[in-house]
């Protein structure tokens, strides 16, 4: 938890609403959700996630999140087509004091099973959050961290909560409260101190999303009916019930919605399924929407060529290595691998969310994204490096998908073609590689991020200050002072410009290197309209229709 | 066929007895194997939060979740947890691990009878044809036949089934255990067994046999081939070993066909050696099964196995292992004892 | 083809292994074991050759004329076209079949050492260690192999994918299955002979121990092994695709391996790129197939049940000439 301490610890500005951002991604698309009649027809959507726990005190991971988006309220959540959060079984919530916010629920909320969802419910949901994360009930799997700035949470009234925050007016607050750890869990079905099983939660109906849940096979099979009941500030299920069918192997879901046996695929098929399903046009539609998801390669301060820790440290010449290898990656040949379905990236923040920039296109290669080796030479001549840098890269061979070693093969060949390096490449499996990267294990390393929330600050607050994530000793103090302030910015205009400088700044230093992008992507039947893919970075159900 | 004295079946108790309680160190060592191996490649917080905590903040989950005491310390607690029939529950998608084992050990099974019963439909025919006219083409043909069912990788053969039956003639489906329709109603009903044709019987729904069944064309023979293309060479094998006994050339020399003679006599005793085998191969069925039920979404053990070792979930590992492990050891118990009661040689 | 009987040559030919079963067999036999034979040398070769034949290094991703294309059909330029990374499938091939060789030698090796050496003590010794070993052995026979690889190749590397850990994970997992077998075999034998007049002789005139093991047990029990020896290089090299398969093979810039490239290839095949699938799906098999035929095609000549009339007259004959 110290870290997450410390990451919030300089917030000074006052809060106010969540950053409102227009997002525009080129080649992304997202019908409206049709709000009228509620189609009769069943839809079968399928997928690869695979769900930890249905319980939100048990998981954090984007397969168990896909499923409690559909089934459980949030106080605040995204509408459609917008990366805001807005009240939903709230009714409105501030800062009442630079520490405390309060949050207003609608009045006479029930669950479906109609037990009364009113402010002890949501003191419950957050102490359990609290509790189970601290005596580890969650086996270590929970999204308390998420929590960190929250000290306790009081009951005013029925219909009042305030929130006790340890640091003052954290504009991510309400962001937090749409995030995995926010959905508002049944007190009369929920343990307060351990995990609920999905079996409990199902058969209790203890849901107050969109859906509930009908019938349920962990990771096979799940039924979810439209719920009447829901009050949320999204429109109600478009289409009256829909099964989603989990699988293990792409190809298999690529071949079924093609064939129709599914009406839709959603996460995760291959690049060259997407490629290939977007010629069958006669078949299904391919939709893309703007991703949160992004790769980059990280340098370990310490261990990387002329590191702090090596027997020739540098700085001047290890950050003219940085630069010269941001000079030779070519984005777009990496970008083509994965056949558009990863996207160059050029900054920290992703291209769409409030404040992102291309800070790196304009400082390395030809200036226009492109790769240029007489600008990797002249840098590597002038901080007098004048024989091949060699390289150490390692990526982690099983979490982020299917091509990394492709794309680090493709790497190793561009900066191998240059002349100015020589490459060794190794692929590490998942968990000897989450044990060595944050502990000076590789010197050059793959990473990617998913957010927890669409906001720039996920991208920046968890990885550049010290303590963060990444742990490869990077440290400027500048750009801490920046991420305290832009979080508690509250002139919307003003944080922008402050996120803004946070990457020009790291786009200097090199702390890491951006690469790609990703795009969210549904297949659907031809007879499968609606589907909407957003900077909330949420998969809604509800608005297919068929 | 066997001559038994009283001397000799008071030995067969005996060996049972023995053979019988062989089978408890045979798990116990399985599962230490399994609990070390498992511990020294890490431990499931790092596996599924290690992409998205912070280092320290990772240090302390594993702290507070004990994955970083002693193994030692580790396994008695382990042992007194199975002492106690505490079997736990999974880590990566908090079910009992019985609840695993019984969900996806029924899919498995139902999956190895299909695959033994395509066996034995293939594999003892075509190994009595070639024993009929061996050291021929024909034989030559159908021993080659066999190396490739056997030899071929399962990845491979399962691809180009799926390719020719499901995605150039659609005549197949492409991969699952049933339709989303029929599964759903199979879910629905209370206590399902989880084997899908009685399932599918219990639903009253004349299409959902039909429908389980096509499903399992495909995983069966792909699973099946391998096994019949031992069971061919070992026929073969067999026969022809008992074709050249002197019992044999008695029948022959009697006016006993040749046909007749393979099928009938040369074949009976040809079984023992067969059904030995049966206990080596449903190991060989199980392994096997990682890979099938992979490529056709078979929602069994081996399905599961994959996912939950990348997920380094102990207790789901341990228990699957455990599991294979007491069939194994069930199985090659049972075939011990028929080879037994048929060949008092065996006995010690 | 008909069966030409062998002409007798030097006896120093006749005792190399498998050129005098090639000499004894005949007719149908002769024919599998010949193919048998034909195909692993040819495998051998490409595999020490694979640096001159193959068009590109298997890692090769661009040449003077610029960057490969990927996922480019059949052409001039890549006979068996480029995977969607741009890897040259022909190139990637070849070279691999260095990587299943490689495996199989480190698998039959170990194994063999191991599961002899053990089976030659514990027969020979007997007592309370013998019954351990065999209840060990019995234990370890039920475990699923795969799974053994896939936990001891992260053991080994640290999760790395490279060549070397790649092979040994491959090897070592094999090993744990093979060396029960081979076990199992040289032990039975060890206790059958150990009854036997001619060992009781044989230490009355003063052989040593080990001597009296060694030459008589291993003369006796070389009629099995040739069959388990095949059956073990086969499983070595599928290991290694399977681990492959399932995605914790080597590294696709540290060796070629058919396991990974078809994995990668199982996404190309439902979208009607079928070269990449096809070719490393075929190389396995006929490896395997050369393989297998070879073990059996031995194993037919080392089992009189099996053997053909002449072929039992021609070792009679090469019996008495030695």
């Amino acid at each position: 938890m110290t870290s997450f301490t410390k990451r919030r610890a300089g917030l000074i500005a006052l809060a106010a609403t969540a950053v409102a951002g227009s997002l525009v991604l080129a080649g992304c698309s997202g019908s409206s959700p049709s709000t009228g009649s509620t189609g009769g027809a069943t839809i079968t959507l399928g997928t690869t996630d695979s769900i930890v726990a249905l319980d939100p005190a048990g998981s954090y991971d984007n397969g168990s999140f896909a499923v409690q988006t559909q089934v459980f309220g949030f106080l605040f959540d995204t509408p459609y087509n917008s990366p805001d959060v807005k009240p939903s079984l709230a009714e409105s919530g501030s800062f009442i004091n630079p520490t405390t916010f309060e949050v207003k629920l609608k009045p006479n909320l029930t669950f479906a099973n109609g037990d009364p969802l009113n402010a002890a419910s949501v003191k419950f949901t957050f102490d359990r959050q609290q509790a189970i994360g601290a005596s580890g009930a969650d086996g270590g799997n929970g999204p308390s961290s998420l929590l960190a700035n929250l000290d306790k949470t009081t009951v005013v009234d029925d219909t009042t909560v305030d929130f006790h925050l340890k640091v003052a007016n954290d504009q991510t607050f309400e962001q937090v409260l749409s995030s995995p750890v926010g959905p508002i869990v049944d007190q009369k079905v929920f343990s307060p101190t351990a995990l609920t099983t999905d079996d409990a939660i199902v058969a209790a109906n203890a849901f107050e999303g969109q859906y509930t849940i009908k019938s349920y096979k962990v990771n096979q099979l799940v039924d979810y009916v439209k719920n009447a009941g829901y009050v949320g500030v999204l429109p109600p299920a478009a289409n009256a019930e829909v099964v989603v069918k989990y699988y293990k192997n792409s190809s298999n879901l690529k071949l079924d919605v093609e064939s129709g046996n599914i009406d839709a695929a959603y996460r995760s098929l291959s690049a060259q399924d997407i490629a290939d399903l977007k010629t069958a046009t006669d078949k299904v539609t391919v939709t893309t929407g703007p991703g949160g998801e992004i790769r980059y390669l990280v340098f370990n301060f310490k261990t990387q060529p002329f590191g702090t820790g090596t027997s020739t440290p540098d700085p001047a010449k290890a950050l003219a290595v940085r630069q010269a290898v941001a000079d030779v990656i070519n984005r777009q040949a990496l970008s083509d691998l994965y056949k558009g379905t990863y996207t160059p990236l050029y900054s920290y923040v992703p291209n769409g969310l409030t404040g992102a920039n291309t800070a790196l296109k304009s400082l390395y290669g030809d200036g226009n994204g492109g790769p240029s080796l007489d600008k990797a030479k002249a840098v590597l001549t002038a901080a007098g490096i004048t024989s091949p840098v060699a390289l150490d890269i390692t990526y982690n061979s099983d979490h982020y998908g299917p091509q990394s070693g492709d794309e680090y093969g493709l790497l190793k060949s561009q900066l191998e073609a240059s002349g100015l390096f020589t490459v060794n490449l190794n692929g590490v499996e998942n968990v000897t590689f989450s044990k060595q990267a944050p502990n000076d294990g590789y010197p050059l390393f793959q990473r990617g991020w998913f957010p927890d929330y669409s906001d720039a600050d996920n991208y920046l607050a968890p990885f550049f200050p010290q303590g963060g994530f990444l742990h490869n000793h990077y440290d400027n103090p500048a750009v801490d002072k920046l991420i305290s302030q832009e979080t508690g910015e509250t002139d919307a205009a003003k944080r922008a410009a402050e996120i803004g400088q946070i990457q020009d700044l790291v786009a200097k230093d090199l702390d890491t290197i951006p690469l790609l992008q990703g795009a969210q992507v549904i297949v659907t039947g031809k007879s499968v309209t609606g589907a909407v893919l957003d900077a909330s970075f949420k998969f809604r159900y509800a608005t297919l229709t068929k | 066929m066997a001559e038994k004295t009283h001397a000799a079946s008071g030995g067969l108790i005996r060996y049972l007895v023995v053979r019988f309680l062989l089978i408890f160190p045979t798990i116990f060592i399985l599962v230490t194997l399994v609990f070390f191996l498992m511990r020294v490649t890490g431990d499931p917080i790092t596996a599924s939060q290690g992409g998205r905590l912070p280092p320290d903040e990772l240090a302390q989950r594993i702290h507070t979740a004990g994955y970083d005491q002693p193994i030692i310390v580790q396994y008695a607690q382990y042992l007194g947890q199975l002492l106690r029939g505490d079997f736990g529950t999974t880590y990566s998608d908090h079910q009992p691990i019985t609840t695993v084992l019984t969900t996806y050990g029924t899919a498995t099974l139902e999956l190895a009878v299909y695959a033994l019963v395509v066996a034995f439909i293939v594999g003892i025919p075509l190994g009595m044809l070639a024993a009929f006219i061996r050291d021929r083409w024909g034989d030559a043909v159908l021993r080659v036949l066999a190396i490739l069912f056997y030899a071929t990788p399962i990845f491979f053969s399962g691809l180009l089934l799926k390719l020719v039956f499901s995605i150039w003639l659609h005549v197949l489906p492409v991969a699952g255990r049933a339709s989303t329709t029929v599964e759903l109603k199979m879910q629905e009903l209370s206590n399902p067994t989880g084997i899908y044709f009685i399932d599918a019987l219990r639903t009253g729904d004349p299409a959902a046999l039909p429908d389980v069944l096509q499903h399992a064309i495909l995983p069966a023979v792909t699973l099946g081939l391998l096994t019949a293309g031992i069971f061919l060479r070992l026929v073969r094998t067999n026969v022809i070993g008992t074709l050249n006994t002197g019992y044999i050339d008695a029948a022959r020399s009697r006016g006993v066909g040749e046909y007749r003679l393979v099928t009938r006599h040369a074949f009976r005793p040809a079984l023992i050696p067969i059904i030995t085998v049966i206990g080596l191969q449903i190991a060989m069925l199980l392994g096997g099964a990682v890979l099938t039920e992979t490529t056709f979404e078979w929602n069994g053990l081996g399905y599961q196995l994959n996912h939950y070792l990348q997920a380094r979930d102990f207790v789901a590992v341990q228990g699957i292992v455990a599991l294979l492990a007491v069939i194994v050891a069930v199985v090659n118990f049972i075939v011990d004892i028929i080879a037994a009661l048929i060949d008092p040689r065996v006995r010690y | 083809m008909t069966a030409v009987p062998a002409k007798p040559r030097g006896t120093w030919l006749a005792k190399v292994p498998v050129l005098r079963e090639l000499r004894q067999s005949v007719g149908v036999q002769r024919f599998m074991l010949l193919v048998g034979v034909i195909i692993t040398l040819v495998y051998i070769l490409v595999a020490l050759l694979a640096p001159v034949i193959a068009p590109y290094r298997f890692n090769q991703l661009q040449d003077a004329s610029g960057t490969f294309p990927g996922s480019a059909a059949p052409s001039a330029t890549h006979l068996w076209g480029t995977t969607i990374a741009g890897y040259d499938v022909l190139s990637r091939t070849l070279y691999a079949s260095q990587t299943a060789l490689m495996a199989i030698v480190a698998a039959v090796i170990i194994s063999l050492i191991i599961g002899v050496l053990l089976g030659l003590f514990s027969g020979y010794f007997g007592g309370p260690l013998d019954r351990i070993l065999v209840v060990v052995c019995d234990a370890i026979y039920a475990f699923p192999s795969l799974l053994l690889a896939i936990v001891i190749s992260i053991m080994l590397s640290r999760g790395q994918s490279s060549l070397w850990s790649g092979i040994m994970a491959a090897a070592l997992s094999i090993s744990v299955v093979y060396v029960p077998q081979y076990f199992r075999v040289v032990r039975s034998e060890v206790v059958r002979i150990k009854a036997e007049a001619y060992v009781e002789s044989a230490k009355v005139i003063g052989a040593g121990n080990g001597r009296v093991l060694f030459v008589h047990v291993l003369r006796n029990s070389v009629r099995t092994l040739p069959l388990i020896i095949t059956l073990n290089a086969v499983d070595a090299f599928e290991t290694l695709a399977g681990l492959g398969f399932l995605g914790l093979g080597i590294e696709p810039s540290s060796a070629a391996e058919w396991g990974y490239d078809l994995q990668k290839a199982v996404s190309d095949v439902t979208a009607g790129i079928w070269w990449t699938a096809l070719f490393p799906g075929l190389a396995i098999v006929l490896l395997a197939l050369g393989i297998s035929l070879l073990g059996e095609g031995l194993n037919d000549l080392a089992d009189p049940r099996l053997r053909r009339r002449s072929a039992e007259a021609n070792e009679a004959a090469l019996e008495l000439e030695a």
